[in-house]
């Protein structure tokens, strides 16, 4: 369609895009800003392509939109992220330009259009800044669920399983441990599971947690299950996403869906605390259905040089698991506590 | 007439030939000849008429009792009563009593075996004679039947009673199929419509041109879900046309409307459907599938084709229609390695080697349950239990607001492969929980958000 458009219409491809790399611009965002998350990257990456661009008409503006995201995408080994940032701001645009312009007239007008455009140009930032603002509202929505010690009266503090460097949930644990306009601060311990991949990372989480005074026990991966399988040691396990499916389950650090098993197998609560903006239309089936290979099984033997294997794998940098929706409690999101039936519900409202 | 034959010939056979007659019942109903038929029924309404005045003799009580199966059997009486005495009245003729109490045992099914015997005399040869009675559990279960075209109602479009008839003769079959060429044919039916003088297309055209065509195609088979969606869509657009615009326009309007809505929701939705669904396959997946729906086929072969992925597939097949034989050529002479089996045996070991299952609805109902042929709830419980997802290609218009939870609340019986011992039903229901994705053109979800998408749709429109 796109053949036939460009040689009978005046529509030009990538109208002025040649000096602009949206990868650069992508990996740039995320570098300079470390509190800003991948689908929001994406996002705001798309927004400097538009500013950049002098696309004139909804077409043109759609098609550049669309060829941009899959540039993006074909740049990352992961991609599932980002497409949920991307899939998210088409159907942004696609819904800002349906509804009825300024002055009530005809919708997609091109003053509409030319509306909607000035106005994603100035508040560029905008979506960042609501991301941010998303944690906070994740923070308070969660609150209620870290019980105090007082209120327990048991035997012991009332304790935290996570792991991996989840932005919302540093902020979710962070803010309860401080007090709040009449609320007073929760005490609770928390289990850190440590990466043994990325050991700085969980270094960082835990001395930021115990900063606030709050007790953390790090224990390696290997000692989850017996961590976790203590009566009244753990009450619930918290994670963070990187991605929310379709049918409301997520795409996680490596390692989660693991956690998301012992929560189940001992009866814990399994909570999951993420923004809005993570949720998409991906669907897995398995673990091996996310679309890429990650590459994580690499068979050899020893006998054969590890300079020979021609096909040796290259296992992702950042390996990611999928934990199914019949596994999660509930979802800490800036719309309120959803079940993964809900999440599911709102993705189909929101995407489809 | 057979009352004829029951007065003509009482004293002319005597009572020997009652009991072999009776063994030999079942075999000559098999050859369907017609001597054989008439020999066979002569002497069984002899006997019964003789035993008849003998039990009225003996008891009071025996009596009531045949008036009781009279009164079942109605017009055949005389046949299906017959073996029922026998039974009592064995011991007194002779020595066969085990026979005798086999048959009066069963009196409903031999009287409904001895039926046709009967009435394929007088009416015609036809097989398609419908020749089973419906236990009264399924008596709320439909049948296709082929209604001969001189009985058709005069209203009736010459289009519409050509599709009447491939779809009691399942030529057309499946449910978009059948959506399509329904629509297709209404529009023939809409464009050869003059409104009569006096009245307006918008009120006139359904209760007396739509409704007769409707009522017809119903008698032939009944409907699916997504032809009772198009059809509601349909009367609802005809309703909506201004009285003032001309019939000329109006007529365009309805027709064009009709067009839209194939091309939306039937051919479009068949192209994402089979896209989304042919991403689902990667290389070295073994994909298996239960006799042939198009779109699976569509969706395997583009997975080949068009993706490039080699994978192989495992056709399991209903063995009362064998349609996925043309399923398993197909695919192989597009170069995909093909298992197939004839039936559900070997499930178990076919479903050891399988990847996902690929198969498409007849219908989705509103609790995520899936409506499609029988023995695909088989497959579905026996993939759950190994893990293997089950993923389900569905457009949208074969979702229907309804809620099954059983597979006898809708169903039809098959008509071609139902006798008076046995019914074969068409369809199963398959619960929410054996299957793991619905692939729709709206988009994939999973079955318990089947619901979410109707209103999407109800929304959009």
């Amino acid at each position: 369609m796109a053949g036939i458009s460009q040689s009978e219409l005046p529509i030009r491809n990538n109208p002025d895009l040649e000096s602009f790399d949206i990868v650069t611009v992508y990996h740039k965002l995320l570098a300079d800003d470390p509190e800003l998350t991948m689908p929001v990257a994406a996002i705001e990456a798309l927004i400097e392509a538009l500013s950049q661009s002098s696309a004139k008409t909804v077409f043109e503006t759609m098609d550049l939109i669309k060829t941009q995201s899959a540039k993006l995408r074909g740049a990352v080994r992961n991609p599932i992220a980002l497409t949920h940032g991307t899939d998210l701001f088409q159907q942004y645009l696609v819904l800002s330009l349906k509804q009825p312009g300024p002055d009530g007239k005809e919708t997609s007008s091109h003053e509409n259009f030319e509306v909607v455009r000035q106005h994603l140009m100035r508040n560029g930032r905008l979506f960042a800044q609501r991301a941010k603002q998303a944690r906070e509202q994740i923070a308070a929505v969660g609150r209620p669920y870290i019980r105090d010690d007082d209120v327990r009266g048991g035997d012991g503090y009332f304790t935290v399983l996570t792991h991996g460097g989840s932005r919302v949930v540093g902020t979710l644990l962070g803010r309860a441990a401080e007090s709040v306009a009449g609320d007073s601060a929760r005490r609770f311990k928390v289990i850190h599971v440590m990466s043994e991949a990325r050991h700085a990372e969980s270094n960082r989480v835990v001395a930021a947690l115990r900063a606030k005074g709050v007790p953390v026990a790090t224990i390696p991966e290997s000692a989850a299950a017996y961590a976790i399988s203590k009566t009244h040691l753990v009450h619930m396990v918290l994670v963070g996403a990187e991605a929310v499916t379709a049918n409301g389950g997520i795409i996680s650090r490596m390692g989660t869906y693991q956690l998301a098993q012992l929560a189940k197998a001992h009866n814990k609560n399994f909570y999951v605390a993420a923004e809005q903006h993570k949720f998409g239309k991906t669907f897995p089936l398995n673990q091996f259905d996310l679309g890429f290979d990650q590459e994580m099984l690499d068979f050899h033997a020893s006998k054969t040089q590890e300079g020979e294997r021609k096909n040796a794998k290259h296992p992702i940098e950042d390996p990611v698991d999928y934990t199914p929706p019949e596994l999660i409690t509930s979802f800490f999101s800036d719309s309120g506590v959803l079940t993964p039936t809900a999440v599911a519900k709102q993705i189909i409202d929101l995407m489809y | 007439m057979s009352t004829a034959q029951d007065g003509s010939l009482p004293e002319a056979i005597p009572e020997q030939a009652g009991k072999p007659d009776h063994a030999q019942a079942p075999q000559t109903n098999d050859k369907n000849t017609k001597t054989d038929a008439t020999e066979t029924s002569k002497p069984a309404k002899l006997s019964g008429a003789e035993l008849k005045a003998k039990a009225k003799a003996e008891k009071a009580a025996r009596r009531a009792q045949v008036k009781a199966s009279k009164e079942v059997a109605k017009g055949e009486a005389a046949v299906s009563s017959a073996p029922g005495q026998l039974g009592p009245s064995a011991g007194e003729v002779k020595g066969s009593k085990a026979k005798g109490k086999q048959d009066g045992g069963a009196t409903t099914t031999s009287g409904a075996a001895g039926r046709p015997v009967v009435s394929k005399g007088p009416v015609s040869v036809t097989p398609s004679e419908p020749k089973l009675t419906i236990p009264e559990c399924f008596s709320h279960l439909t049948m296709a039947k082929r209604i001969p075209i001189t009985q058709a109602d005069k209203d009736v479009h010459p289009t519409v009673l050509a599709l009447g008839q491939q779809m009691a003769t399942f030529t057309i079959d499946e449910s978009i199929t059948r959506l399509k060429a329904t629509l297709l044919a209404f529009k023939k039916v809409i464009d050869s419509y003059t409104t009569p003088p006096g009245n307006t297309l918008a009120r006139h055209l359904t209760p007396h041109v739509l409704n007769p065509q409707i009522d017809y195609l119903t008698a032939c088979r009944p409907m699916c879900f997504s032809m009772g969606n198009a059809i509601r869509w349909l009367k609802l657009q005809v309703s909506k046309i201004d009285p003032d615009v001309p019939e000329s326009d109006a007529k365009k309007q309805l027709c064009g409307g009709i067009d839209t809505f194939i091309q939306e929701r039937i051919s479009m939705a068949d192209l994402v459907i089979t896209e989304k669904a042919a991403e689902k396959i990667q290389d070295s997946d073994v994909i298996l599938t239960f006799g042939r729906s198009s779109i699976v086929e569509r969706a395997l072969i583009h997975a080949r084709l068009i993706n490039g992925k080699k994978f192989s597939v495992i056709v399991l097949d209903d063995p009362y229609d064998r349609k996925g034989q043309t399923l398993a050529k197909n695919l192989t002479a597009e170069g995909i390695r093909v298992t197939y089996c004839g039936d559900l045996g070997g499930l178990g070991y076919n479903l050891q080697d399988a990847t996902s299952i690929l198969v498409s609805a007849e219908s989705m109902f509103n609790n995520g349950s899936m409506y499609a042929p029988s023995g695909t709830c088989d497959i579905a419980i026996a993939a759950k239990q190994l893990g293997i997802s089950v993923i389900v290609l569905c457009e949208t218009i074969n979702i229907t607001e309804r809620v099954a939870t059983d597979s006898l609340t809708y169903n039809e019986i098959d008509p071609e492969r139902s006798s008076g011992e046995s019914l074969r039903l068409l369809y199963d229901t398959t619960p929410d929980k054996y299957l793991s994705l619905v692939i729709s053109e709206l988009g994939s979800v999973q079955p318990t958000s089947v619901p979410d998408l109707l209103r999407k749709l109800e929304e959009s429109n």
